[in-house]
């Protein structure tokens, strides 16, 4: 793989911004509209699309759309679109991961200090790497890892990426704020407001009001307020919940357009399925397994919660105890 | 706690912080809260070196005082987003609720002993952390704090933390995970010598299957069975013995795993803006020294957490109910009943007032 092709798989590399820097390219209009586009098909499709550039020349531009991406979303200051960005690029890098060799991996891996050790045919990475980057998913979770002297067992290549992935992710969240960036920046920001969630949480008309939800939804309900990316397991029990709850589809949907991976279709096909098959809300204790309790109720099962007194609920969303 | 009670109590505690050795590691970095009625009244408290933190604690005698498990670059700012956070120790919270006043005092051990596992199975075996970051202290009541400062864990977000809090406490683990049936139709599960949660598990059913083998099963009983399963056991093999239902059995022996004195609910190891009592503060609701250990072994709280000072005056005190008796600083009191007046040496004295089973008695 020649130096350039590895910078446009992995842009947010110090090699990639080396290049770009040393090709001396301006950030001119043609830069900022194939940004534009990039950020557009992110949002639209999860993925930023793969390069197909031919000349060295095109993918030097490539490169600068994903600086020039970078500023206006660092102008925009907008967390929803920030955070859905850092997904699709995650992703696409994720994808690009999937097909190079170990040395390329390493070398990606290398730029988030990820370093595996293979130790008799077992494939190991630091356990505080291992929190940091691995996905909040019961798959990954820590009590059901292999753990000794400070490193994690990893069940495979995959496993390796996927962490990568996230670390990438977490790096494109983290975005520098741009102050006063060229005028095209700034029109090209404007352009993205059409990709924010239409219904705004002020309209729901649904009561979620703070102490009418048990404090494990609130944390829910919080992180989508956020455009926080929610596990599978996250988002089926939220759905379950307020569908049981009763709250109207359309406001879930709404709700859920907050996501930074959202997809209308796919969210209105597993809303109407989970709805169709009326799944129970599952209990307290299967909500700890999957690492989603953060306080102590003692009331069963989370519909549960209406039954408690006003005083235990305020002090379990303040305190996570009851009085 | 009347006005004079707390005046003699705040004395007392002033004389002790006179000359108190503190290990407060980056003071200028932590956040400090103090306590004069509840255990923390106010935060947002910041000092820029040890003789500004003793001055005031001299001047402004508190109950409690408490200082941020995280780091930041300006402690003292608020609302909290504009202290710059940049860290956090890695903080364990182990304690015991109990019946009565007293009834923990007797349990303090087992807490203890809880402490000792946590570092040595998991902190140090699992997590690989080294002992040299990792500091025991005593709560001050109810409890052990255990506080590691290792950089790797600094940065860690709350989420993380309560990854490391619940594999701990062994929440969301499924020990028959552990456990395969191979083409012969053997089951082959964890064994002894493994690391981690798979080999606490077979070392904690070998010790079972020696010390009380018929919590398993009667059959278990004799030797020779016995023998025989733990032999395979050793090597991986969970099939040499004829109970259908091992698998699930085993499941007393997972339920020995869990360090639930290990706190969640208060947050402390996973909360980033929680305070903790500063190591070798006093604890407002006992008087005793949240003591920084050096020997966990041989520590004995009721004895090696007592103020050491001041050991021949002695102080008239009425009780206010009935107190069952106690071992402290190395004599027995009591038992007492309400409206007993006694003189008691004064750190005894104040023990039994703060924990608000007595008043000094009036003219003091």
């Amino acid at each position: 793989m020649s130096q350039l092709e590895f910078c446009i798989h992995y842009p947010f590399t110090s090699v990639a911004k080396a290049a770009l820097e040393q090709s001396g390219i301006a950030i001119s209009d043609r830069i900022v509209e194939l940004a534009l586009q990039r950020i557009k098909t992110a949002l639209k499709e999860g993925k930023v699309a793969k390069s197909s550039a031919l000349h060295d020349s095109e993918k030097i531009e490539n490169i600068a759309s994903y600086a020039a991406a970078r500023m206006i979303l660092g102008f925009s200051r907008n967390r929803f679109l920030i955070n859905a960005y850092a997904v699709a690029e995650s992703k696409r890098a994720s994808d690009y991961l999937d097909g190079e060799s170990d040395e390329i991996i390493d070398k990606v891996a290398g730029e988030f200090n990820i370093k595996t050790e293979e130790k008799n045919g077992n494939l190991l990475i630091p356990v505080h790497i291992y929190l940091k980057y691995s996905p909040r998913d019961v798959h990954y979770r820590l009590s059901n890892r292999e753990l000794a002297n400070g490193y994690v067992k990893l069940k495979s290549r995959h496993e390796k990426i996927r962490l990568i992935e996230g670390a990438i992710k977490k790096h494109m969240e983290k975005i520098p704020l741009v102050k006063s960036p060229p005028e095209s920046i700034k029109i090209a920001a404007e352009k993205l407001k059409e990709f924010l969630p239409k219904i705004q949480r002020q309209e729901i008309s649904f009561s979620l009001a703070s102490g009418e939800v048990p404090p494990c939804i609130e944390k829910l309900l919080d992180s989508l307020k956020k455009h926080e990316n929610l596990p599978h397991q996250a988002r089926w029990y939220l759905a379950v919940y307020l569908i049981g709850r009763g709250m109207p589809m359309e406001e879930i949907v709404s709700l859920y357009s907050n996501l930074p991976d959202y997809n209308e279709k796919i969210t209105r096909y597993q809303l109407d399925h989970a709805k169709k098959k009326g799944y129970a809300v599952p209990a307290c204790a299967t909500i700890l397994t999957w690492g989603l309790c953060c306080a102590d109720c003692k009331i069963g099962s989370p519909l549960n919660w209406q039954k408690l007194g006003k005083a235990d609920r305020e002090s379990l969303l303040k305190t996570g105890r009851r009085i | 706690m009347n006005d004079i009670d707390r005046r003699i109590a705040l004395k007392f505690i002033a004389e002790y912080y006179a000359s108190a050795e503190f290990n407060i590691f980056q003071i200028e970095k932590r956040e400090f809260g103090i306590g004069l009625i509840k255990k923390i009244d106010a935060r947002h408290l910041a000092f820029d070196s040890m003789e500004g933190f003793r001055k005031y604690l001299l001047t402004n005698t508190p109950l409690f005082v408490s200082h941020s498990t995280a780091y930041y670059e300006f402690p003292a700012a608020t609302p909290i987003e504009k202290k710059s956070w940049f860290g956090n120790d890695l903080v364990f919270d182990l304690d015991m609720h109990s019946d009565g006043k007293y009834g923990v005092y007797h349990k303090l051990e087992e807490v203890k002993q809880d402490a000792i596992r946590l570092v040595e199975e998991f902190l140090l075996t699992d997590f690989g952390i080294s002992k040299k970051d990792i500091l025991y202290v005593f709560s001050g009541n109810r409890g052990y704090h255990v506080h590691v400062r290792d950089k790797n864990y600094l940065d860690l977000c709350s989420d993380e933390r309560k990854e490391i809090v619940d594999y701990i406490r062994g929440t969301g683990l499924n020990y028959e995970n552990f456990f395969d049936i191979n083409e012969s139709g053997r089951i082959i599960g964890p064994r002894p010598d493994e690391k981690g949660h798979r080999g606490r598990f077979a070392r904690a059913a070998i010790t079972m299957l020696e010390k009380e083998p018929v919590k398993l099963s009667r059959v278990f009983s004799k030797d020779e069975i016995r023998n025989n399963f733990i032999t395979g056991v050793r090597e991986g093999n969970w099939s040499r013995t004829s109970i259908k239902d091992i698998i699930s059995r085993l499941k007393i022996v997972a339920d020995t795993l869990l360090l639930s004195t290990v706190n969640t609910d208060a947050g402390v190891t996973q909360d980033l803006s929680k305070l903790i009592r500063v190591p070798n503060s006093i604890h407002g609701e006992t008087g005793l020294i949240a003591k920084i250990i050096s020997d966990i072994n041989n520590f004995d709280p009721l004895k090696d957490a007592v103020i050491n000072i001041n050991k021949n005056e002695a102080k008239c005190i009425i009780f206010t109910e009935d107190v069952p008796e106690i071992e402290f600083a190395n004599s027995t009191f009591g038992p007492f009943k309400k409206d007993e007046k006694k003189e008691l040496q004064l750190v005894v004295a104040i023990f039994f007032v703060l924990k608000g089973s007595a008043s000094f008695c009036s003219g003091q």
